[in-house]
C-alpha cells in the first residue's frame, strides 16, 4: 500500500497545472469574491474601480420623522418606543448605504455622485457610471417599518447596471445584495432586542455578515467564501485522481499492476486514501494561508481549529471515497467521460447548490435541502454551524450525512471496481 | 514450459486471433513475427493473462494459467509495446515502485534497480523524469521497469519501435546476453526481420490472426530454398544472348536490366553450366554472377503476399 500511496501523491504533485488548480484557483476565488463582497481589497483593484450614480428621490429625514409618528400610534411602551426611534435613526437604511459606500476600502473602489434620474441616466449612457442607484419615495419609511416593526413589504432599492462594465457592475450589485442581506438580519435581531425592552445600541454593522444563523459570530465573507471554494475544490481532487487513474489505464500502468499479482484493491484503496490525504491538506493549506493574508480565521484561537479538522477530516474521507468510486468506473469504462463530467459539470452544480458561490439562504427551500445533501454543501453548513457555535454537538446531524454518504460511494466502487482487471 | 493450445480471442464480432497453437522451451529465444494488425499483442496479452481468451488455453508447465493466473505473474515479464511508465516520475521512481509492488523491499529493491539500470544502460541518468527522456531511454526503462523481479521468461512486443539505432543494438545485445548467458527464455515480437534473424533460434509467422508458419530459421527458409534467384551481370547488353538464355530449361521469369539480366532458377540446377558456354557463344562477357538464398522477408512474402512492413 505504501508504495502506491507515495507513487499516487507524486505524481499528483508533479503535475504543476493541477496543483495549481487544487491550490491557486481557489485562493484567488477566495481573494475575488471574498474582496468583492465584502470590501477586503488585496492586490490590484485599478480595474475594478467605478463611478456610480445615486438617485435620492427618497427624503431621508422625513421618512425618520413619520416613523416615529408610526411609532407613537403603534400603542407600545415609552420605553420602546425611544429604543426604537434611536435605533431606526442609527440604522436609517440610506445613511447606512451611503456610509457603507464611502467607507473605508469600498470608498476607494466606488464613488457615488448624486445626480437627478435624467441626469443620471444620460450619464449611464454616456458611460461616465457604471450603474444608477435608486432609493425610491419613501424608502426610508418602508424600510424602517418593514425592518424594524416587521409591517409591509419593506422597499425596494432599483439598481440600473449598464452592459458596457460588467464586471463592475457585477460586483457593486453584490456589495447592494450584501447590504440588503444583513440589513434584514441586523433588522431583526434589533427588533428582537426592542421588543424585549432592552436598549440596542448602534448595530456593529458588517458588510458580508451573511448566513448568520445566530447573533453570536456572524460569518464575514472572506470566511464564507473560503469555506465555499475550499470544499469545492476539494471535489476537483476526486475528480483529478480518476483521470490520473485513466492515465494509468491508458498507458498501460495498470496492465504492470495487474501483472504483479497484487490485489486490485490495493490499488483502489491507495487511490481514496490519496485523494483523502490531499484534500485534507488542501482544505489546511487554504484556511491557514487565507487566514494569514486575510486575516480570516484567528490562527491564535485555539478552540477554532479542533471542529474545523475534524469536519474537513470527515469531508475529506468522503472526498476520498468519491475518487474511489471516479477510478473504479474510470477503469471499468476505459473511459475519461465520467471524469470531465464530474469535473466539467457535476462539481460546479454540487457548489452550487451546496452554496460556494453564494449562500443558498435565499433560495427555494428544497434547493437548500438537495444543497446540504451535497457532500460540500454539508460540510459547508457544517463548517458556519461551527463557526457560529463552537460546539461539536450540532454537527453530527450533517457530518453523518457525509459519513452517510461515504459508506455508499465506497460501496459502489467496490462494486463496480473491476477485481480481475479489465477484459 | 509454456505453451498454448488453440487460443483465440474475438473483439465484438471480429477475431483478432484464431487457433494460436504455440510454445516456448526454456532458455529458446522465440520470435514472433507478423504485420501490423496481425494479432500478435492480443496473443501475448492472452499468454501474459491480461486477456482473456475467448477460447483455448496458456500453460505453464502443464498446469493452466487462465484460472490461476498467479503462478504465470511470477515468473512472467512483460515489455509491452507501448511505454507504461509514469512520466512525473524519475526512472529510478519508477523502478521502485515496480519493483515494491513485487514485494521488493529494502537493500534488495536497491540492488535490483541498480542492475536493471546497469542492464539498459541508464545509470548516469536514473534521476531524470522519464517524460524528458528520448524515445530510446523510455523504451529502455520500459524494459528495466519489466527486469525488476528478475523473471524467467520476458516477453517482449515491439521493444525496438521507433528509436534510435543505437539505442535499438544496445537493446538487442542485451536481449541476447539476457538469453545465452544468463539463460532467460524470451519471446521477442517484432516486424523487423533482422531483429528476429538476429537474435531468435524459433519463429513464429502471423497474419490475420493466425500462425501461418513456423520452426527454426533455416526450416523457414527451407520453404523457398528450392529456388533461387540469379542476377548475371554483363559488360554490355546482348540481346541475342538474352533471347537464348529465355529458351533455356528451367529458367523462368527472366529480365533485362541495364547491362544484367535477372532470373529464377531451381535449386541445385545444372542450368547455369550451360548457360556459361552460351555466353562464350555470343561473346558476351560476364562482370558478375551472384546467387540469392532467400531472407525471411522473403519468405513472409512468399507465405502472405506482402511485405512485413508496408
Ligand atoms: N481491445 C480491442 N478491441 C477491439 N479490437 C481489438 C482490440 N485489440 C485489438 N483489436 C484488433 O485485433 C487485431 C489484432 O490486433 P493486435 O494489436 O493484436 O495486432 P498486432 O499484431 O500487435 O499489431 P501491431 O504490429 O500493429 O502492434 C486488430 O485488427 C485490432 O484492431
Ligand atoms: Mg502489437
Amino acid at each position: 500500500m505504501g508504495a502506491f500511496l507515495k507513487k499516487d501523491v507524486l505524481v499528483l504533485l508533479r503535475d504543476r497545472t493541477e496543483v495549481a488548480v487544487l491550490l491557486g484557483m481557489p485562493f484567488i476565488l477566495i481573494a475575488i469574491l471574498g474582496f468583492a463582497l465584502g470590501g477586503l481589497i488585496g492586490g490590484d483593484t485599478e480595474v475594478l474601480k467605478m463611478q456610480v450614480a445615486i438617485v435620492q428621490e427618497d427624503d431621508e429625514k422625513q421618512g425618520i420623522e413619520q416613523f416615529a409618528a408610526a411609532l407613537n400610534n403603534s400603542g407600545m411602551s415609552a420605553e420602546q418606543e425611544t429604543a426604537l426611534l434611536a435605533v431606526a435613526k442609527e440604522t436609517s437604511p440610506s445613511t447606512l448605504l451611503r456610509g457603507i459606500l464611502a467607507d473605508g476600502n469600498l470608498g476607494e473602489l466606488v464613488t457615488t455622485e448624486e445626480m437627478e434620474a435624467t441626469a443620471a441616466e444620460e450619464a449611464l449612457k454616456d458611460e461616465k457610471v457604471v450603474a444608477i442607484l435608486t432609493l425610491p419615495e419613501n424608502f426610508t419609511l418602508d424600510a424602517l417599518r418593514n425592518m424594524l416593526l416587521g409591517i409591509g413589504t419593506g422597499s425596494e432599492l432599483q439598481l440600473t447596471i449598464s452592459d458596457y462594465a460588467a464586471t463592475q457592475s457585477d460586483v457593486f450589485r453584490n456589495i447592494l445584495d450584501e447590504f440588503a442581506w444583513s440589513l434584514s438580519f441586523e433588522s431583526t435581531v434589533s427588533r428582537m432586542a426592542a421588543e424585549e425592552g432592552k436598549v440596542y445600541g448602534a448595530p456593529n454593522f458588517e458588510v458580508g455578515g451573511i448566513e448568520a444563523v445566530s447573533a453570536a459570530n456572524p460569518i464575514n465573507s472572506m470566511q464564507y467564501y473560503t469555506i465555499g471554494m475550499a470544499v469545492m475544490f476539494s471535489l476537483f481532487v476526486a475528480g483529478t485522481i480518476g483521470s490520473k487513474a485513466f492515465v494509468e489505464r491508458q498507458q498501460f500502468v495498470f496492465d504492470r499492476i495487474l501483472l504483479s499479482d497484487r490485489n486490485p484493491l490495493v490499488y483502489l484503496g491507495s487511490k481514496a486514501i490519496t485523494a483523502a490525504a490531499i484534500t485534507f491538506c488542501q482544505l489546511a493549506i487554504l484556511f491557514v494561508f487565507s487566514s494569514l493574508i486575510f486575516q480570516t480565521f484567528d490562527l491564535t484561537n485555539l478552540k477554532l481549529w479542533p471542529g474545523i479538522a475534524l469536519i474537513a477530516a470527515v469531508f475529506a474521507i468522503c472526498v476520498g471515497t468519491l475518487a474511489s468510486l471516479l477510478t473504479a468506473l474510470t477503469i471499468r469504462l476505459n473511459n475519461e467521460t465520467v471524469n470531465s463530467v464530474f469535473s466539467g459539470s457535476l462539481v460546479i452544480l454540487f457548489a452550487f447548490l451546496g452554496g460556494s458561490f453564494m449562500p443558498t439562504e435565499g433560495m427555494p427551500v428544497f434547493i437548500r435541502e438537495v444543497g446540504d445533501w451535497t457532500p460540500n454543501g454539508a460540510a459547508l453548513t457544517a463548517f458556519l454551524i461551527w463557526l457560529q457555535e463552537m460546539e461539536i454537538k450540532p454537527l453530527w446531524g450533517m457530518l453523518n450525512r457525509v459519513l452517510a454518504t461515504s459508506a455508499l460511494l465506497l460501496l459502489l466502487s467496490l462494486l463496480l471496481f473491476p477485481r480481475k482487471g479489465a477484459a | 514450459m509454456l505453451e498454448t493450445e488453440e487460443l483465440k480471442k474475438v473483439f465484438k464480432g471480429k477475431i483478432a486471433v484464431e487457433g494460436a497453437n504455440l510454445y516456448l522451451d526454456k532458455g529458446e529465444s522465440v520470435g514472433l513475427l507478423g504485420p501490423n494488425g496481425a494479432g500478435k499483442s492480443t496473443t501475448i496479452s492472452m499468454i501474459s493473462t491480461l486477456l482473456k481468451p475467448s477460447s483455448g488455453d496458456v500453460r505453464l508447465y502443464g498446469k493452466s494459467v487462465i484460472k490461476n493466473p498467479g503462478k504465470m505473474r511470477q515468473v512472467l515479464g512483460v515489455v509491452p509495446q507501448e511505454i507504461a511508465l509514469y512520466g512525473e516520475l524519475t526512472a529510478y521512481e519508477n523502478l521502485k515502485f515496480f519493483g515494491r509492488i513485487y514485494g521488493l523491499s529494502g537493500k534488495d529493491l536497491e540492488i535490483s534497480i541498480q542492475r536493471v539500470l546497469e542492464l539498459v544502460g541508464l545509470v548516469d541518468r536514473q534521476k531524470e523524469i522519464v517524460k524528458t527522456y528520448s524515445g530510446g531511454m523510455k523504451r529502455r526503462v520500459n524494459i528495466a521497469a519489466a527486469m525488476m523481479h528478475e523473471p524467467e521468461v520476458i516477453i517482449m512486443d515491439e521493444p525496438t519501435v521507433g528509436i534510435d539505432p543505437q539505442s535499438r543494438s544496445h537493446i538487442l545485445e542485451m536481449v541476447r546476453q539476457l538469453n545465452q548467458e544468463k539463460g532467460l527464455t524470451v519471446l521477442y515480437t517484432s516486424h523487423y526481420m533482422e531483429e528476429v534473424e538476429r537474435l531468435c533460434d524459433r519463429v513464429y509467422v502471423m497474419d490475420h490472426g493466425r500462425i501461418i508458419a513456423s520452426g527454426t530459421k533455416e526450416e523457414l527458409k527451407s520453404i523457398l530454398s528450392s529456388e533461387e534467384t540469379v542476377w548475371m551481370e554483363l559488360d554490355r547488353p546482348y540481346p541475342e544472348f538474352f533471347k537464348e538464355l529465355q529458351s533455356f530449361d528451367g529458367i523462368r521469369q527472366a529480365a533485362e536490366i541495364g547491362k544484367g539480366i535477372n532470373f529464377i532458377v531451381p535449386k541445385g540446377s545444372r542450368v547455369l553450366g550451360n548457360l556459361f558456354q552460351a555466353a562464350e557463344r555470343h561473346r558476351a562477357q560476364i562482370v558478375n554472377v551472384t546467387v540469392q538464398t532467400p531472407t525471411l522477408e522473403d519468405v513472409f512474402l512468399h507465405l502472405t503476399g506482402r511485405k512485413l512492413r508496408d
